[in-house]
């Protein structure tokens, strides 16, 4: 699809959109602004695009799939979360739109932020990678049900951005983080070390640092539902406290201390 | 001139991030710092009730240390306590206490949804606790407030 | 089997957070009844302006040992609130593991300050009834 096809051409009206600019090499960042001719159905990336395109080269921002489904073109959109190319500049009420990345990560450029600290909040488990079931030459272990598993979450930041303590402080690993430990004990593939998982959970910063803002909740444009997921896992953590309590006496009297 | 800027546009998109990445100069950071919860421009619901939990939280802890000294008036016999209670009785007094009932409805109400909720308990329900609870409150502080403001001695 | 060499439920150093969590909950919900039981006493059944106590009334409403032991156990539990909060705050500020550790013992210490005082004041109000 040629940037030509994404704006009507019988686009009547514009819209003024201000984008955050800023380069790392240029001094400190500053707003341009820009009269977009839109259609009914324009959204933000396709503005975006539009400017990129036709009015200024040098805009840098990231886009791939154009339907919510890469998590890549994650933006704040007059200050909430949303992802580019799946919002409607009719969305976004009637007049000024503005436009800047994800906060609480660093910015590289424009638009785009560097990605590198929300990846590396996640705990080391890791979900397991299969063949296909559907290749002729797979090797498809017995109990496919097992792993089979539906992938809610698109990792594009969002959360990590509306979160008012990822903005208070980086050290808090993050919902993002926390939603994929709980949903690894959901799940229980049978790869993982729920111990591990729950002592990375049971930290400082981690499931007890959430204020129950539910702001990832409303941010995420993919039905993981952090702020509800770290609450199960608190119950998770709870259950295994109980557990533990109860385990070390039976030990003990089975060794006849 | 549209032809020939999308020929170059086709490789700039990566170019622009691959040449961010190696650049010399400061990252940008947004939105930091450590009352970055106070900024509810724009947030939800649970956002604005974490951060009224913290500035009545603040506020219900400076009147601690502020109830503890009033109240030590009261070591200085009755002479000094009388003298306050004259100060604590007149209209702007009382208009702080209903603003301490306010402070401590919001924050204790607010409170009970953040330990059921915090708790895994009708994690679905967050907003609709909040807003029934609230208006709980609003009721028993009109109710307070009426009462400050009309008895009588 | 052989039993562990350590009591997994020891913890060493700086409580997790998971604690401090709980315990703010818990006394926040016990908080919501005594803090009810504090207002109505001493603000909703007193006929006077701003349902305020003189002097002599005040010692009078100390000195009974019920209400005594109320206002002690509210002071125990407001204070253990206040400063598990505080830290939270405070905690917010992306402190070293170091700060965090002075932060803890000072709220420990004002916590402690705090209770004494209070003691302290009830107790001469108590016995001058």
């Amino acid at each position: 699809m040629s940037a030509q096809d994404q704006v009507p051409a019988t686009a009547q009206e514009t819209r003024r959109v201000r984008v955050h600019r800023f380069k790392r090499d240029d001094g400190p960042a500053h707003v341009d602004e820009h009269e977009v001719p839109v259609g009914a159905r324009t959204t933000v990336l396709e503005a975006l695009r539009w400017i990129q395109l036709h009015d200024d080269a040098t805009l840098a921002l990231r886009h791939s799939c154009f339907h919510a489904s890469c998590g890549t073109c994650g933006v704040r959109v007059n200050g909430r979360e949303r992802l580019a190319c799946v919002t409607p500049l009719a969305d976004v009420g009637s007049g000024t739109v503005t436009v800047e990345p994800i906060a609480n990560l660093p910015v590289l450029n424009d638009l785009v932020v560097d990605m590198t600290p929300f990846v590396d909040r996640f705990p080391e488990a890791h979900a397991i990678v299969r063949d296909s079931e559907f290749l002729p030459e797979a090797d498809v272990p017995e109990d496919l049900g097992r792993f089979m598993r539906f992938e809610d979450c698109i990792e594009c930041g969002l959360c990590l951005s509306a979160c008012p303590v990822s903005a208070t402080d980086d050290s808090y690993v993050g919902p993002a983080a926390l939603a994929f430990a709980q949903r690894m004990l959901e799940e229980d593939p049978g790869t993982v070390d729920r111990d591990a998982l729950l002592d990375w959970a049971d930290q400082d910063n981690a499931a007890w640092r959430c204020h129950a803002a539910f702001e990832c909740t409303e941010a995420c444009p993919s039905n993981v539902r952090p702020a509800q997921r770290i609450m199960a896992l608190r119950k998770d953590l709870r259950r295994r406290r109980r557990d533990q309590g109860r385990t070390v006496p039976e030990i003990a009297s089975e060794d006849g201390a | 001139m549209s032809e020939r800027r999308t020929e170059d546009q086709a490789s700039g998109g990566v170019e622009e991030i691959l040449r961010a990445r190696s650049a010399e100069g400061p990252v940008e950071r947004k939105a930091p710092g450590p009352t970055a919860w106070f900024d509810i421009r724009r947030r939800g619901t649970g956002h604005f009730a974490f951060s009224l939990n913290r500035i009545t939280g603040l506020g219900l802890v400076f009147y601690l240390y502020l109830h503890l000294a009033v109240l030590s008036q009261l070591l200085g016999g009755e002479a000094s306590w009388n003298g306050f209670l004259e100060t604590a009785t007149t209209p702007l007094f009382l208009g702080l206490d209903v603003l301490l009932v306010f402070g401590l409805l919001a924050h204790g109400l607010n409170g009970l949804r953040v330990a059921l909720i915090g708790s895994g308990f009708v994690p679905n329900r967050q907003k609709a606790l909040f807003y029934t609870l609230m208006t709980f409150g609003a009721i028993l502080l009109i109710y307070s407030a009426i009462h400050v403001f009309t008895a009588e001695g | 089997m052989q039993a562990p060499a350590q009591d997994p439920r020891v913890t060493t150093g700086e409580p997790t957070r998971s604690r401090t969590w709980r315990w703010t909950a818990v006394t926040g919900v016990a908080l919501l009844l005594l803090v009810t039981i504090h207002m109505v006493a001493h603000h909703f059944v007193v006929e006077a302006v701003g349902g305020l106590r003189t002097y002599q009334h005040v010692l009078d409403y100390i000195a009974n040992p019920v209400i005594f032991v109320l206002e002690s156990i509210f002071l125990v539990v407001v204070t253990i609130h206040a400063m598990l909060g505080l830290r939270s705050v405070l905690f917010d500020f992306g402190l070293s593991d170091r700060h965090k550790q002075l932060v803890s013992k000072g709220l420990v210490a004002l916590g402690v300050v705090t209770v004494a005082y209070g003691f302290v004041l009830i107790g001469v109000l108590a016995s001058r009834a």
